[in-house]
Parts: C-alpha cells; sequence; structure tokens
C-alpha cells in the first residue's frame, strides 16, 4: 500500500495529520474491537428566503467535527467531538472502545491514498467561492416569475440553501477516502386567492451542479411547474375512497419504489430478520419488465455519490433485474455478515451519526408500452403526478405515499383534477401488481431527503409511467 | 483531559460559564459593528445505547456546544450557528457575518424584543436537572436495557427485540446587547422497545413503545415498557383492511398526539400572514365542539418542554389556547405580529394541555356502536392552507362497544375544519410523562378507506 504523504491536503481542512490519526484509532482499538474509523466533516451553509418582496431570513452555519466508531463483529461503539485536538478526540475514542472488552488489537497501519474524485458533481466554483449576489439574483428573479404568473396570487416564498460538504475517512486498515460534496436547494411555495378560496402549493429543485444549472429556461419551468400544481387545487376534489388502480407518473413517482422496497432491501433490517424481504433473494417479486436500481453514480443528481460515508466507492446496485430479487443495499457491518462486498450504501447524517445502509438514487428502468396507452388502459382509476411524503412499516410491508396533485381517469381518459390524498399498499403485493411499464422512465429533481433511525439524507428517485393494478386510495364514502 | 464519561454537558460546566460565552459572542458582534445582537450558547452530552438478543448492540456517546448570533446592523436582519468555537475562528465568524448582513436588504419588521416582553418574566423553580440522571453508570443503563428486552421477548412469536436507553444533559444561556439574560437546563432520561413478530406468511409486523421524563423518579418500570411495546406487536397480527366506511374514530393518546398537533400549526402567525392557515380570521369563533379545551403550560414542573422564556426570549406565561371549542389565540412572534399589527403573544407551545375530559380508553370505546380505533398512523400529510389530511392508519374495528378484529392498510380522510366540530368525547388519560398531552379523542362520521 502507498503512504499517503503525512502533510497531506486532504486532512489539512482539520488541522490534523496522519500520525495524530493513528493515535486516535490506536484509542479507539485499545480494548479489542475489530476495526475502527475516524469520520471527519466540515459543512458550511448559506440560506436566504424572501417573503413579501424582501428577503425575509438570511443565515450562515458552519459544522464541523469528527465521528469516531469502534466495530467489534455487528456491535458498534461510537462518540464524536467538535474539538479536533488531540487529547478530546482521544477521549472519544477511548468511549467508542469500550463496546469492546479486551486487550488492545493490532496499531493502525499508515494511511493510504484517499479515493474519491471521479467527477459526480461538476462544480465549476463550489459554493462559499460564490458571491450572495448571484444566490440573491436566483431567489429574486424566481419570486418575480412567480409573482407575475397570475393575478390570483396572494403570497410568494422563495427560500436557497447551499452547502459545502468536506469530508475525509481514515480507517485503522490504512484505508482513506475523501469527498467535497456540493448541494443547492431551491424552493418556492406559492397562495392563490379565488374568491373565498385559498389554495397553496410548494415545489423544489435540488443539484449537486454549481450555480450554471440555475439558467433561466430551468427557472421559467419550476415557475410555470409550481403555479401549475396551484392552480388546479382550486378544481381538485377527493376521489371516492377504496381500492382502485393507480398510474404512477414518470419522475417523482419513484417514491413507490423508495418505500414499497428500498427500505426493506437495507440490509440492517434483513441481517435482524425483520424485514419483509428478509431470505427473499433470488425469488421472483415482479413481472419481467420491472427492473429497479439504486445507484450513487448520476452525475449532479441529490442522491449522487462518490465514496460513501465509510470510505467505500459508490456503485450502480440492481435491486430488481427483471422481477427478480437481486439483493440488499450494504454497509460495512451487514456486507461482512453477508459475506458480500459492500455496496458504497453506507450513508450518515453527519459526523454525529453512525453510518446504516441507506438508499441513494432509487429508480426503475423503463419498459417498452406507451405511457398514452397505460393511462388508456384504465377503467375507473387515479393519475398520481406530484408527491408530499411517503413512510413504510419495513416488517409488515404497509407503505404508503401522499399525492398533492392527480387526477381522475375515467373510461380510460384523465378527467378531473385530485388533491391531498394518502396512498396505501403493501410492498410485495404492490410490486406483484405493477402491470404495465412505459418507455420514459425519469429521475425526479426535488429536493427529497430521507428519515431512517432520526437520520436524514439527500436521495433522488425516478420512475417511468407505469401501472399498478390495485391500492387503498384516500377519500370519500358516499353518504 | 476529560474523564469518559463526563457527567456534565461537554465544554462549559455550568449556565454561568455558559452565559460568559454569550456574552462574548454578543461582544464580538458589536465591536464588529452591530447595532444590535442576541447570542445563544448551548450544550449537550447524551449516552444512548441499544440493545438486541442480550448483547450490547451499540453504544453512542455525544457531547457537543454550539454558537447562535442574531445580528442587527443598518436595518438589516441575519442570524448564524457555527459549532467551531476556536477563538480566532469564532471571531472571524462573527465579523463576516456581520459583513455578510449588509449585503442583505433592511426589512422593518425585523426589530429587537421590546424590553417589555422580557423583562418581568416568572421566577419559578422548573425543577427540570436531576442529579440522579446524570448519576447514571453504565451498569444502571445495562440493567434498565436487560429489564425492557426480557419482557419484550416474553412471546415465542417474538422475531426480534430491541431495547433503547438514552439519557441526557442540556443547557443554554442567551444574552442580548440591551441586557436581556436568561438560562435554562435540563436533564432527560428516555427509554423503550421495538419488537417485531412473526405473523401470517412473510409479515413481521413490528410496534414500539418508548416514554422519557426529565427526572429518574418519573419513568414507568423498563420492564412493563418492555411488555407493552410486546403487546402492541402482538396485537397487530391478522391485521387486514376492512371495507371503507364513513364512522366514528377513536384515537388513542399515543395517536392523538400527533394528529391534533398539526392543528397548532394553523395557529402560528407566520402561516396566517403568509395565508397558509385553514384558521386565519377565526380568532373568537367556534372552530371546535365544546369538548375541545386546550392549554399552553409553560411552567409545568419537570418537563423538558417547560421553560420561563421563549425562543425569542418572550417572557412566557400560562395561555388559554382554545376554550370550549372556540379560537383563543394565535402565536404571535415580533416578526409576523410586527407585519399583521398584532401584539406578540410566544413564539410557540410548550406542555398542552387537554382540560374537562373524563374516562379512560376502555370506557370511550365502550360507547362507540361501530367504529376504529386507531392505534398509529403511517405515513399521510395535512395541507395547513385548507385544512385537510389523509393519512394511514393501523389499529381495530370496534362493534358494539368492544375491540375486534386488528386492522391495517387503511387511510382516513377529511378536512380538520370539517373534522373539530364533530369531536364527541374527550378522555382524561394522557401520557403522564408527554409534552403533548392528548388523551384518548372520539370523532364521528369520518371518512375511511379501505377495501
Amino acid at each position: 500500500m502507498k503512504t499517503a504523504d503525512p502533510s497531506a491536503r486532504w486532512l489539512h481542512d482539520f488541522e490534523v495529520d496522519e500520525p495524530t490519526c493513528r493515535r486516535v484509532l490506536d484509542a479507539a482499538l485499545e480494548r479489542g474491537a475489530d476495526r475502527a474509523d475516524l469520520y471527519f466533516q466540515r459543512v458550511a451553509q448559506t440560506s436566504l428566503s424572501l417573503e413579501d418582496g424582501i428577503v425575509s431570513r438570511a443565515s450562515t452555519a458552519v459544522d464541523r467535527g469528527v465521528g469516531i466508531r469502534s466495530v467489534l463483529g455487528d456491535q458498534t461503539g461510537f462518540a464524536y467531538c467538535e474539538d479536533l485536538t488531540e487529547a478530546p478526540m482521544r477521549a472519544a475514542a477511548r468511549a467508542a472502545a469500550t463496546i469492546a472488552s479486551g486487550p488492545a488489537s493490532a496499531a493502525a497501519r499508515g494511511v493510504g491514498v484517499p479515493i474519491g474524485g471521479r467527477g459526480l458533481y461538476p462544480v465549476d466554483r463550489g459554493w462559499p467561492d460564490v458571491e450572495l449576489g448571484a444566490k440573491l439574483a436566483i431567489v429574486r428573479s424566481v419570486e418575480e416569475r412567480l409573482r407575475s404568473a397570475d393575478a390570483r396570487i396572494a403570497k410568494v416564498s422563495v427560500s436557497w440553501v447551499d452547502s459545502d460538504e468536506y469530508v475525509a475517512l481514515v480507517a485503522d486498515d490504512g484505508r482513506a477516502a475523501s469527498d467535497r460534496r456540493p448541494m443547492a436547494v431551491l424552493r418556492a411555495s406559492v397562495t392563490l386567492v379565488d374568491g373565498a378560496n385559498v389554495e397553496s402549493n410548494f415545489w423544489s429543485l435540488a443539484t449537486r451542479n454549481g450555480l450554471e444549472w440555475f439558467e433561466e429556461s430551468r427557472l421559467d419551468a419550476f415557475a410555470k411547474d409550481l403555479i401549475a400544481r396551484t392552480s388546479i387545487l382550486f378544481e381538485a376534489r377527493r376521489p371516492p375512497a377504496g381500492e382502485m388502480p393507480v398510474v404512477l407518473a414518470a419522475g417523482a413517482s419513484g417514491i413507490l419504489l423508495h418505500e414499497a422496497i428500498g427500505h426493506g432491501l437495507e440490509a440492517d433490517a434483513n441481517r435482524k430478520g425483520v424485514s419483509i424481504y428478509a431470505n427473499k433473494v433470488g425469488e421472483r417479486v415482479a413481472m419481467e419488465e420491472v427492473t429497479v436500481v439504486d445507484s450513487g453514480l448520476h452525475a449532479g443528481e441529490r442522491g449522487a455519490l462518490e465514496v460513501d460515508d465509510e470510505g467505500n466507492a459508490s456503485e450502480r446496485t440492481v435491486l430488481i433485474q427483471s422481477g427478480v430479487l437481486e439483493g440488499y443495499l450494504h454497509d460495512t457491518i451487514s456486507a461482512k455478515h453477508y459475506d458480500v462486498a459492500p455496496t458504497g450504501s453506507g450513508r450518515r447524517e453527519s459526523f454525529r451519526h453512525v453510518p446504516l445502509p441507506r438508499m441513494r438514487c432509487t429508480y426503475m428502468e423503463s419498459g417498452t408500452a406507451e405511457p398514452a396507452d397505460v393511462i388508456a388502459s384504465v377503467k375507473n382509476g387515479i393519475l398520481a403526478e406530484n408527491f408530499a411524503n411517503g413512510q413504510v412499516q419495513i416488517g409488515a410491508g404497509d407503505f404508503t405515499f401522499f399525492v398533492k396533485n392527480g387526477w381522475l381517469i375515467e373510461d380510460g381518459k384523465v378527467t378531473a383534477p385530485i388533491k391531498d390524498v394518502n396512498i396505501i399498499g403493501n410492498g410485495p403485493e404492490a410490486l406483484s401488481r405493477i402491470t404495465m411499464v412505459a418507455n420514459d422512465s425519469k429521475l425526479d429533481t426535488g429536493g427529497w431527503t430521507c428519515g431512517k433511525a432520526g437520520q436524514s439524507v439527500p436521495v433522488s428517485q425516478g420512475m417511468p409511467t407505469s401501472l399498478v393494478s390495485s391500492l387503498t386510495v384516500g377519500g370519500t364514502n358516499a353518504q | 483531559m476529560p474523564s469518559e464519561t463526563t457527567i456534565r454537558p461537554a465544554d462549559a460546566v455550568n449556565v454561568e460559564a455558559a452565559l460568559e460565552r454569550a456574552r462574548h459572542a454578543v461582544d464580538l458582534a458589536t465591536s464588529a459593528g452591530a447595532d444590535h445582537a442576541v447570542a445563544q450558547y448551548g450544550s449537550a452530552r447524551s449516552l444512548e445505547l441499544q440493545q438486541r438478543e442480550g448483547r450490547v448492540e451499540s453504544i453512542e456517546e455525544s457531547r457537543s456546544a454550539s454558537i447562535g448570533v442574531q445580528l442587527w446592523v443598518d436595518g438589516r436582519y441575519s442570524s448564524h450557528v457555527t459549532t467551531d468555537l476556536r477563538p480566532a475562528t469564532l471571531a472571524k465568524f462573527v465579523t463576516d457575518a456581520v459583513a455578510m448582513t449588509r449585503l442583505l436588504e433592511q426589512d422593518p419588521h425585523r426589530r429587537p424584543v421590546p424590553r417589555a416582553l422580557w423583562e418581568d418574566r416568572a421566577d419559578v423553580d422548573l425543577d427540570q436537572v436531576d442529579p440522579a440522571v446524570d448519576a447514571l453508570g453504565q451498569d444502571d443503563r445495562l440493567a434498565i436495557c436487560a429489564a425492557i428486552e426480557d419482557a419484550a421477548r416474553a412471546d415465542a412469536a417474538v422475531l426480534s427485540a430491541t431495547a433503547y436507553h438514552s439519557d441526557g444533559h442540556v443547557l443554554f444561556a442567551r444574552a442580548a446587547a440591551d441586557g436581556f439574560e436568561g438560562t435554562g437546563e435540563h436533564t432527560s432520561l428516555s427509554f423503550g422497545a421495538t419488537v417485531s413478530v412473526k405473523d401470517a406468511g412473510d409479515k413481521r409486523p413490528e410496534a414500539y413503545r418508548f416514554t422519557g421524563a426529565a427526572h429518574r423518579a418519573d419513568v414507568p418500570d423498563p420492564g412493563t415498557i418492555g411488555s407493552e411495546a410486546l403487546e402492541r406487536a402482538l396485537a397487530r397480527r391478522g391485521a387486514a383492511k376492512a371495507p371503507s366506511a364513513r364512522a366514528t374514530m377513536v384515537l388513542t393518546p399515543q395517536a392523538a398526539s400527533p394528529f391534533m398537533r398539526r392543528v397548532l400549526g394553523a395557529m402560528q402567525a407566520g402561516a396566517v400572514q403568509q395565508r397558509r392557515s385553514f384558521l386565519e380570521g377565526r380568532l373568537g369563533d367556534r372552530i371546535a365542539s365544546e369538548h375541545l379545551d386546550l392549554w399552553d403550560e409553560p411552567h409545568r414542573p419537570r418537563s423538558g418542554a417547560s421553560r420561563l422564556f421563549d425562543s425569542e426570549g418572550m417572557a412566557t406565561k400560562r395561555r388559554h389556547l382554545i376554550a370550549g371549542g372556540v379560537l383563543e389565540t394565535f402565536f404571535v412572534d415580533t416578526y409576523y405580529g410586527s407585519k399583521l399589527g398584532w401584539a406578540p403573544t410566544t413564539t410557540g407551545s410548550t406542555n398542552v394541555v387537554f382540560a374537562g375530559g373524563a374516562g379512560d380508553l376502555e370506557s370511550l370505546v365502550s360507547g362507540v356502536d361501530r367504529g376504529f380505533l386507531v392505534a398509529g398512523w403511517l405515513g399521510g400529510n395535512s395541507n395547513p392552507t385548507t385544512g385537510d389530511y389523509s393519512f394511514g392508519i393501523h389499529g381495530h374495528r370496534i362493534e358494539g362497544g368492544r375491540l375486534t378484529t386488528p386492522v391495517a392498510e387503511m387511510n382516513v380522510t377529511g378536512s380538520y375544519a370539517d373534522l373539530l366540530p364533530r369531536l364527541a368525547a374527550v378522555g382524561d388519560d394522557p401520557e403522564p410523562w408527554s409534552t403533548f398531552r392528548s388523551p384518548t379523542l372520539v370523532f364521528e362520521g369520518v371518512d375511511f378507506s379501505g377495501s
């Protein structure tokens, strides 16, 4: 193994050097843990929001620290500290070491050359180097587009958050990784008033690209889309309550995959035997045309990831190949448990958290049907278009997603708009009821965030137009 | 060098030292040219344990500290927070923050909190610090986890049971250039379990039960919590969707709290001013049946949510939120109060108490001929602008005043504006330790979607 220069730049952000890292790792191994790692992280964030035509909030935040982990089999000891001088780091390491109770393990090896740098975050200038005025200009231009878009506009608010995250991982076996991860999220909400009726809606754009991604045409489309999503609400109604066919529109409908299958295939739940998909690898779970992927390799997407938060290279992981359950999403602990290679899915919210198997960018590949034929095939059902959130119980398999905008389908035609209904189903049942998959798969660029075990991480999702033959739709019962 | 098991929060050893740090940050801001500044120093320590199959699954120890500053510069305002507290870095952070504020626009509604709203705050001992929580050792924590896990595994159907324990200590101090000073400190202890059990086919229903308090003497017996988690998981076996129906909905105290908390979101002045509240224009109106009587009690002793001043520093007091179904107040901060021309009240709720109820879950269910008991939620959302809601549920059918078959994979859908007047009964059985103290609630005429 090549050894990194002890004065290597990649650790300079944290004012630590290789010998210090090795002493801290030795402290984490002093009671016999199998392995240990240090996860240094620094995040600088700028937020702006515009309300009533002026900047109503502006803030900056800096967060910096190290998470120290000692692992013994599938047991974890963890501590973090924000003070990156040696004494507090060693104290934290000794707290993590208490997961084990034997003699010290072998000393940490020399630090290798860090992996990373595949160009998945195409940014000309990092966000800290972009002047505040350029960010304000984007926020203002979106606000102006929205304010002038409809005579019924009563309120517009637009917010912006950019962050510059730098992580460096050092493990006792010499593994090293670093990653500089940019992120920008533009979010807007509008309220329209029409007589006595008031309706509001919101939407967001998220990216790991830089300033140049926020081009005029993209901002135009974003503003038009939000106005359309909101003005349609005045005509929207609730669907009838009960089971019916649901057509998922291309794009954000990937939320169904995230909830119905993604979480259930995170290997920690399977290692503990609490997922409905435990021991189902190799079984047919959907029709031939269904292939579902979780990948960190889509450049610029919110769910893109060069290396995971355990220093493993990210990858494209196939969850369902042509209808057959292919495998799980692994972190290092579960990969060891199953004796397979990690899938680069070990993620954490920050240095304050332990890594867990998590999704990145989850989507279904295109099938062969024409989107119009999918809708035409439905006698009475709904088309689900825009979503707010979802959830799953991975053991029972029940999952939900909340539809902000959609349409009734009657006799194969899209008729009246619907709004604000929850849809509930069961994961394996829903997969087996996917009966049509169209040829228009696309990723959604919304600011999706996945929560698990109290940790939030950014994710993306995508879907082709597809038909689930039956799900339970929230709605109104006949009197 | 710090010892391995710190008793006190990370950096500052007491509120006086914390206050000194907040004052220093205010000085940095005013020296850099701020006309007014507020700083808050916060520090916390916690220890979390998870135990599964008789072994510790994870130990997580944390010690954390941060400084936040709010700046008023030339009629402009911004806020900033950092965990990088090295003296030189902190000084640069605050100086840069003041410079950034100058690039913003003037906002006439962003003004310091008037002295009259903060200087006469109550002098009450909130009794939020328990030395017995700080004195917990690893053996105590392991004993709590063992008692929980043993009780939670006490059935052959159990596939996996995990016991959780966490204890912590938080303190903060706030200082402002106009002389405002205030501190707060509380301990916390919480524990619980998640249990997965075997069901028909591949289904592995899971349930959880957690409890927590500021004082060790206020938490229930760990074994009881483990048993309750197990009972809940077993009760979910064989759950299936029932036919869609309009029926009576009974909410357990645990299910009622998150459901009713959403109503408070529409009581925020910011939601009203931004035209995103279904309660806009309803102050003084009857918005619910006469059974709904809500108070906010910020000085309730031994609660982690209690506070003498709110997040803007305004003095807190007991407040009637909804009196016999009539909306009595909004949560008005100084910013949106200025925009609306309303007098500020407080920035948000603390301990919400339901008054005037009677009966427990069992007695309230016995009065329902046909309906559903909702024990928990799965996803869903509500629209604060219109009051519409739609949530996934699980629970039991109620037939002839008794709980019968378990149900799951169903939704309830409607509007808070229509539903609150149909609140038919309120119990008196809130979780003793909860901060949103909802008891059992009964609503009539609710739309359930199922098969």
